[in-house]
């Protein structure tokens, strides 16, 4: 790990990234724009009167197409990447969130579970109920008192194997 | 000592097959949104391998970065996905 080192009898016990479900749903709208531009000219040929016409073939409609489907790539790649470059690590002493916030702008914390006061886990919506996706929100004595994990697989497990490797949970009132 | 000409940089993309198209607004569009998109791909294939750990992902995805980019800016320069270099 370069963000953060491991200390002295600190293993790595768990990574959790969003769930693929999430991810997919921040994509949608870039695929959407991508299919923008091919839906234009059947739009435009529903109208009642002939606006114009838009032939892919010339090179200009060719080049404003390729250009927009470049951006909308780009996009849907650093979306990708963020997907991929945020995580979760979960060890034997902490919880670290590592969060890529933007290019060259990346967030990294770290939650001591000895300083866990709660853990709730919520699920809302049909899909995310159906594919067991919820948000964990660990409460801390801390600097950092709140922590959340959204978007992420099984939060019900996750928590459980966050308690099991809180120090004397019943002290905290866990 | 006679002067020899330099090469345009750009004559490159016409040993490759690859055409800029005519109008001077268009290229100089093209050269720019090129230009940016590199320097986009050297950001992120730099995050990618600062700070993926390692994982087994980073390079094919950084070579489907690179194949789907190629792939469209082919299209915009000759209308076909597929590079003249790599088509038969």
């Amino acid at each position: 790990m370069k963000e953060f080192e491991l200390e002295k009898g600190e293993h790595t016990v768990k990574s959790v990234r969003k769930h693929w479900f999430v991810f997919v749903l921040e994509l949608l709208p870039y695929a959407i724009l991508a299919a923008l531009p091919l839906a234009l000219p059947r739009a435009i040929e529903l109208a009642p009167v002939p606006l114009l016409t838009i032939d892919f073939s010339s090179p200009l409609a060719r080049t404003l197409l390729s250009v927009w489907w470049l951006g909308v790539w780009t996009g849907a790649f650093a979306a990708f990447t963020r997907y991929f470059l945020n995580l979760w690590v979960l060890t034997n002493m902490r919880v670290v969130d590592i969060h890529q916030k933007s290019f060259f702008h990346r967030d990294v914390s770290s939650l001591v579970l000895s300083r866990v006061q709660d853990i709730t886990v919520e699920t809302k919506g049909l899909m995310y109920s159906l594919l067991d996706i919820g948000t964990i929100n660990v409460q801390s004595a801390g600097a950092i008192e709140r922590f959340t994990i959204r978007g992420i697989p099984h939060p019900a497990m996750l928590r459980d194997i966050i308690l099991k490797y809180v120090p004397n949970p019943d002290a905290a009132g866990l | 000592m006679p002067l020899t000409a330099v090469r345009n940089p750009l004559d490159a993309l016409a040993d490759l097959g690859l055409t800029l198209p005519a109008g001077g607004l268009l290229t100089a569009v093209l050269i720019a949104v090129f230009a940016v998109w590199l320097i986009y791909t050297l950001v992120i294939s730099y995050h990618w391998l600062r700070y993926s750990h390692s994982s087994l992902i980073t390079s094919p995805a950084i070579f489907v970065h690179l194949v789907v980019s190629v792939a469209i800016m082919s299209y915009a320069l000759t209308g076909s996905p597929v590079p003249t270099f790599i088509a038969p």
